[in-house]
């Protein structure tokens, strides 16, 4: 997406801005991703105070599952322009892995968290062999297909039409999960329960259900993060680890259990591993560690979260 | 008699809520201080900032001459004072023997010796078997979670201890006990703190019939401030004074 | 405790003596063991009886197989006890400053800063590679043991005799000072600190020191064991770093079953054999170690040290109630 100009190319003030806004935008997509998975992330730790070492492989399952939604869709005569709602509805489908996982880590819950931890390890290490098991080992991928929206702007900037698409639809999710905690019934029910489980329970909150809906939730967005952003990139089983680093640092720096820190900290980091990639790529994930523990030590708490240490 | 523990207008604040304005007060060796009120009162936040774990809003706390406003529990053992809490803490998965030589290791200094054997270190099974034996433990092999509710509060006040101390605040230490078994607890108190030094004991009590036996001092809190510091015999002769600071309903007729 | 030590030694003896009877292949394997067992003995008491999880152990074992790699590639210091130093000193060295930022925080945090610390080093190692060779890593040329080259030897034969006997030799050293550790009245305040840190303070105990102290014996434990397996495989690799490394040490302490001090070791052994055991087998042998992994949170959480140990606990019940039974 980005033309690979060297710096004495980049002199003229024009075209220093339009690389400025194609890194900006490539990173805007990134974040798009991150945020999906990341909000997932926040959804599950600030409800359950669970944190979901396998985000990334829901996120790999997604990826693949996606792949293989829109070939089957498209050999069964999906017509090519409607392939983002296979996507959407393999991401959505997956929803179905939530409860069975929900219910395995609930036998851990009273415990020490080291335990709920090694238990989304161990996912971790399972969800990998079923992908190898049902994709192989080699990355998938959909080839060009998206670009089949296009592409939006002129001359030296042009952005594919999908990439708009999915952070629309990122920015879609954020508000409809914002308005979804603050003005419903559910929602207000999710945010009592994760201020105090005790008095919820003994409320009338049927809070085993509610666990199950919000990890249902959670997994949800990061099966459809990792769909969405697949036909831009290659689905790899190395995604599943690589992306619970990235998934974390948003986290860290959004602060634990934030919707508005997990948009935050997408932006922060997708736009971080952006520009880094384009002036200093050796610095390209370092530079996000270095963020992610300045953010532990000097606001642990992240920009948004609650109380620390 | 030198002081101790000495505060010079304490005042606490929380945003606009007063915990505790103007507390002066001094506390001596050989004095055995009850701190009585109503919950509310203030009687923990003084403790707390008596103990450094709050820092007064203003005013001054000192120990020994040393200001320890804010100073931690750490750095407060170290320096002579040791606390016991109204809920009790213990260490579910150590023995009491393991909790009694925790206090013990810090107390002799021994916590940084990485490659000594702890159970052939006599001093430390001698000191452990003194405490154990003065507060009644006898199976010292005994996992703390497994003890029963008040041997768990015993073994708590009997760590304080173990820190051989020289000022002890003890927070409702026979709360949760049976009537007949909370004198006993008050001697033990009283022996331990013979036993091993310890030149003054603070607690916060809500029995007055042990406040009155045992003490020498009472200091009575209401909304945040001392309203009496007198012995047990003025206070208690004072029978508006009881009222307002315990109670219509508890206080002696 | 005297049981204990007999099973030790009768452990260590036999261990000695498997040159003479097996095969180079499972002789490799015990290295990576005594490796491992280094490490996690490390790891136990900064988890077990600290009660502080590291997602960032891995770090340290890279470091000590870099460090090997570094001295003997790079620098021409072939003396293994010379090796060995470095590695423990740089491993110090890197862990004090984590130590003193992570020790102020607890549970997930600390999970976290450490994972964070650990992907630093990985990233650093994996994209610098002018400096540390990148993904294809640093190689690691045999050392020397106490002086001496072996030069006659081929790479098997070094490593299946005199390196194993030194790596072994290693892990018993090890061993004794673990244990030494542990049973000392700093092993007490650490267990103090795990089970009630805050009352641990009213007690006197200096918490922070404490864990810090913990943390960087632990990465001293990690880095020889990292560079025991830099040895081993001649070659230090930057996934060596990667987090689910991390969680692998983990997964083998609690295999072992934490909190216990046989444990790790009995964790590394079993989780060795049964990851290679299972490679020959299949190609998931993930899924299987994950299930493994599941089993064990769920059902055995005190590991399959703690297992045996309830077992022998009921089957000693059993016997003294049907001896009781008898007499009445």
């Amino acid at each position: 997406m980005r033309t690979g100009t060297s710096r004495s190319e980049r002199l003229d003030p024009f075209s220093l801005v339009i690389s400025f806004l194609d890194i900006l935008l490539g990173g805007v997509f990134h974040a798009a991703v991150l945020f999906l998975v990341a909000a997932g992330l926040q959804l599950v730790f600030g409800v359950q105070k669970i944190i979901n070492l396998a985000c990334g492989s829901f996120y790999a399952l997604g990826a693949y599952t996606g792949i293989s939604a829109v070939t089957w869709a498209l050999a069964h005569g999906l017509p090519r322009g409607l392939f983002l709602f296979a996507l959407i509805g393999a991401g959505l489908g997956l929803a179905v892995v939530g409860p069975p996982v929900e219910a395995l880590l609930r036998t851990v819950y009273r415990r020490d968290e080291a335990f709920q931890l090694l238990l989304t390890f161990a996912l971790v290490l399972i969800i990998e062999d079923v992908l190898r098991m049902i994709w192989g080992a080699n990355p998938q991928e959909l080839g060009n297909l998206y670009m089949h929206y296009g592409t939006v702007g002129k001359g030296a900037l042009t952005v594919p039409a999908y990439n708009l698409l999915v952070i629309a639809a990122a920015l879609l999710v954020a508000v409809g999960l914002g308005l979804f905690l603050k003005r419903t019934r559910f929602g207000r029910l999710l945010r009592a329960t994760a201020e105090d489980r005790e008095t919820s329970a003994t409320l009338g909150v049927e809070v085993g259900r509610v666990y199950t809906v919000v990890f249902t939730l959670g997994t949800v967005l990061g099966t459809l993060g990792g769909a969405l952003v697949v036909p831009t990139a290659a689905a790899s089983l190395d995604m599943s680890v690589d992306l619970v680093v990235e998934a974390f640092a948003v986290v860290v720096i959004g602060g634990l259990g934030s919707i508005r820190g997990a948009v935050v900290g997408a932006l922060a980091v997708g736009l971080m591993r952006a520009f880094a990639v384009s002036f200093m790529p050796e610095m390209e994930m370092l530079s996000i560690y270095l963020v992610v523990i300045a953010v532990l030590i000097l606001r642990p708490a992240g920009l948004f979260g609650k109380a620390a240490a | 008699m030198p002081t101790l523990i000495e505060t010079h207008d304490v005042s606490k604040s929380y945003g606009n809520f007063r915990a505790l304005s103007g507390v002066t007060l001094a506390v001596a060796t050989d004095e055995f201080v009850s701190i009585v009120g109503h919950n509310g009162a203030g009687k923990t936040t003084l403790v707390n900032v008596l103990t450094g774990l709050l820092r007064p809003t203003s005013g001054t706390v000192t120990f020994k001459g040393l200001d320890v406003a804010g100073v931690g529990p750490v750095r407060l053992a170290r320096l002579g004072m040791a606390r016991a809490f109204q809920l009790v803490h213990i260490f579910p998965g150590l023995t009491v023997r393991q909790t009694l030589a925790t206090a013990v290791v810090s107390q002799t200094g021994k916590a940084f010796h990485l490659l000594a054997s702890l159970d052939g270190d006599a001093q430390v099974r001698s000191q452990v078997e003194v405490v154990a034996r003065l507060f009644g433990f006898e199976q010292l092999d005994l996992e703390a979670r497994s003890l029963s509710q008040g041997a768990k509060k015993l073994l708590d006040v009997a760590s304080a201890f173990a820190l051989r101390p020289e000022v002890i605040l003890l927070d409702e230490p026979t709360s949760g006990v049976s009537t007949a078994d909370k004198h006993q607890i008050m001697r033990v108190l009283v022996d331990a703190a013979k036993e091993f030094g310890v030149r003054a004991i603070i607690q916060i009590e809500h029995d007055m019939d042990l406040v009155s036996e045992y003490s020498d001092r009472v200091i009575a809190m209401h909304q945040g401030q001392v309203l009496a510091d007198r012995t047990p015999a003025e206070f208690f002769g004072d029978r508006e004074l009881v009222a307002t600071v315990v109670g219509k309903r508890r206080a002696r007729e | 405790m005297k049981a204990a030590v007999w099973v030790g030694l009768g452990a260590l003896a036999a261990l000695a003596a498997a040159p003479l009877v097996l095969e180079p292949y499972p002789l490799t394997l015990l290295l990576q063991f005594f490796a491992y067992g280094l490490a996690l003995l490390g790891l136990n008491l900064l988890f077990g009886y600290t009660g502080l999880l590291s997602f960032g152990q891995a770090l340290f074992v890279a470091l000590g197989a870099y460090s090997a790699a570094v001295c003997t590639r790079k620098l021409g210091w072939h003396s293994f006890e010379l090796v060995l130093g470095v590695a423990v000193v740089v491993a110090v060295v890197v862990a004090v400053p984590i130590g003193l930022l992570c020790v102020r925080y607890v549970s997930i945090f600390f999970g976290m800063l450490t994972l964070a610390f650990g992907m630093l080093f990985h990233s650093f190692l994996f994209k610098f590679y002018l400096v540390t060779g990148g993904d294809g890593g640093m190689l690691v040329e045999r050392p020397s043991l106490f002086g001496m080259r072996f030069a006659e030897m081929d790479k098997t034969m070094f490593l299946t005799r005199p390196f194993y006997w030194y790596a072994l030799g290693l892990l018993a050293v090890g061993t004794v000072v673990m244990w030494r550790i542990v049973h000392s009245p700093f092993g007490l305040h650490l267990s103090a600190i795990r089970e009630n840190a805050r009352k641990a303070e009213y007690l006197g105990v200096e918490v922070r020191r404490l864990r810090l102290i913990a943390f960087v014996i632990a990465s001293a434990f990690a880095a020889v064991g990292g560079t025991l397996l830099g040895v081993r495989t001649g070659l230090a690799d930057p996934e060596l770093a990667y987090w689910t490394h991390s969680g692998n040490l983990i997964f083998m302490t609690l295999l072992g079953g934490f909190s216990n001090f046989a444990g790790p070791l009995v964790g590394a052994g079993v989780f060795i054999f049964l990851q290679d055991s299972l490679m020959s087998f299949t190609q998931y042998w993930r899924l299987v170690l994950g299930v493994v992994l599941v089993v064990i949170v769920v059902l055995f959480p005190r590991g399959l040290v703690g297992l045996a140990q309830s077992l022998v606990a009921r089957l000693l019940r059993r016997r003294r109630d049907a001896h009781a039974h008898r007499n009445a």
